[in-house]
């Protein structure tokens, strides 16, 4: 368990703004963190690492105090067992892909789990190139097996695939997800996609100008039932086409697949992949018996 | 998606549904859910909620005295119409705010509505939806 309480003066652009979040982990857990920008989500990240000091952190990983203000103490970064990759991760240039995997090891590291990880990752054909001939999603792919290298218990990310086109964006969640369960890490990642988070998460915290408003399960937190309609569920946007004055919106829930009209105005906030809840009133829909004897 | 902003003026429960009068502008909303004020915390006495309805659930009427059942009969202004080949978009002014209506085409001609035609915007009860406005 990751016990985790920060205080923090922001300097943002519209002045000082207070973080002030406490929040538990379950080791194991996928944890995300989602909000505007400026709300304070990436310090949390830099907190955790070490990278960043709060004028007052508790953090206890396990029964190992990583940070105490109120005793003066604080884990150097070197000595926290964490991985790290934000959405431009610097890659050591002038070494091929296996170096800088070999270069994130410890002194006394078995070099075993450098070629486990180019095969999990499916490196291999890549591992004596150099970063420059990489394609983004190939450079965050490595910077993701850099940042398992020394088998973290805690994976931070921030927002490491929103520099990705979508195809590749889902691909390298599935490398996440793999590596998240192979090496049982429990991993917080900041992310700006309700898509990324459906899929990764087990929990999902909403952070808004330096405090936790909501947290929970993302299908709880993200589609309260808040409007009257008693006719809703929940889905991903897979289509949008154009038919007449009107745009045929597609969206996929488990195994159906249903279409709902929207207007040309209303085009600017879907987008396919997005998380939606569609809803229609309790007094429209017909029932229509199914497997009726004849 | 037509959203509207209102207070809850009156609510009539019934096993299990309720009617609800909800004020916006100068013009009352009614709508009928499956909850009462036991249900649903929204539900309140000038309680801020989002009157929402479908465009393709509003019909329009250039007679403007109808003995229609249709409850919500909003007077309003034809601001502009897109036309389509099948289905024509009409914005209305209703007060001070737009409702947006999706009717055929072949619908729009046979009213021979125009730009600045005075309506009535029809939604019936049970199409209205409602939302917490917070």
């Amino acid at each position: 368990m990751i016990q985790i309480a920060i205080y923090k003066m922001l300097q943002t652009a519209n002045g000082e703004l207070p973080l002030d979040i406490s929040l538990t982990i379950e080791k194991g857990q996928f944890v995300s963190i989602y909000g505007n920008s400026g709300a304070g989500k990436t310090t949390i990240l830099r907190v955790l690492s070490g990278l960043t000091k709060a004028e007052m952190a508790s953090i206890k990983v396990g029964e190992v105090k990583w940070d105490d203000t109120k005793k003066k103490f604080h884990l150097p970064i070197q000595k926290r067992s964490i991985g790290f990759v934000f959405q431009d991760f610097a890659l050591f240039p002038n070494l091929t892909v296996k170096e800088n995997l070999e270069f994130a090891l410890s002194k006394n590291d078995s070099k075993e789990i450098v070629s486990e990880l180019i095969e999990l990752m499916e490196l291999q054909s890549l591992q004596n190139s150099k970063p420059q001939n990489l394609s983004g999603g190939q450079k965050q792919r490595v910077a993701l097996a850099r940042a398992i290298v020394r088998k973290p218990e805690i994976l931070l990310l921030d927002e490491p695939l929103s520099a990705l086109d979508d195809e590749m964006r889902s691909k390298l969640q599935d490398y996440i997800l793999q590596i998240h369960q192979k090496y049982n890490l429990t991993t917080l990642m900041v992310s700006h996609s309700l898509s990324e988070i459906f899929k990764l998460s087990d929990k999902v915290i909403v952070v808004d100008k330096g405090k936790i408003v909501k947290e929970g399960i993302p299908e709880t937190v993200f589609s309260e039932q808040k409007v009257s309609s008693k006719f809703q569920l929940t889905g991903e946007i897979i289509n949008i086409t154009k038919s007449d004055i009107v745009y045929v919106v597609q969206v996929s829930s488990g195994n159906n697949i249903i279409k709902v009209i929207a207007t040309e105005e209303e085009l600017d906030q879907y987008k396919v992949g997005q998380k939606v809840l569609v809803a229609s009133k309790a007094f429209n829909p017909i029932i229509q018996i199914l497997n009726k004897l004849t | 998606m037509n959203v509207l902003k209102g207070i809850i003026s009156e609510i009539q429960s019934h096993e299990g549904i309720s009617l609800v009068k909800v004020k916006s502008n100068d013009f009352i909303f009614s709508s009928i859910v499956l909850d009462t004020p036991d249900t649903a915390d929204y539900l309140k006495q000038n309680k801020a909620v989002k009157i929402i309805f479908k465009e393709t659930e509003v019909i329009v009427s250039k007679d403007l005295n109808l003995k229609i059942s249709v409850q919500n009969q909003i007077p309003c202004l034809v601001k502009s119409l897109k036309k389509g080949i099948l289905l024509t978009q009409i914005n209305l002014l209703a007060d001070r705010q737009i409702i947006q209506s999706i009717i055929t085409t072949n619908a729009c001609e046979q009213l021979n509505l125009k730009e600045n035609d005075h309506v009535i915007a029809l939604v019936k009860t049970n199409e209205v939806s409602l939302s917490a406005d917070d």
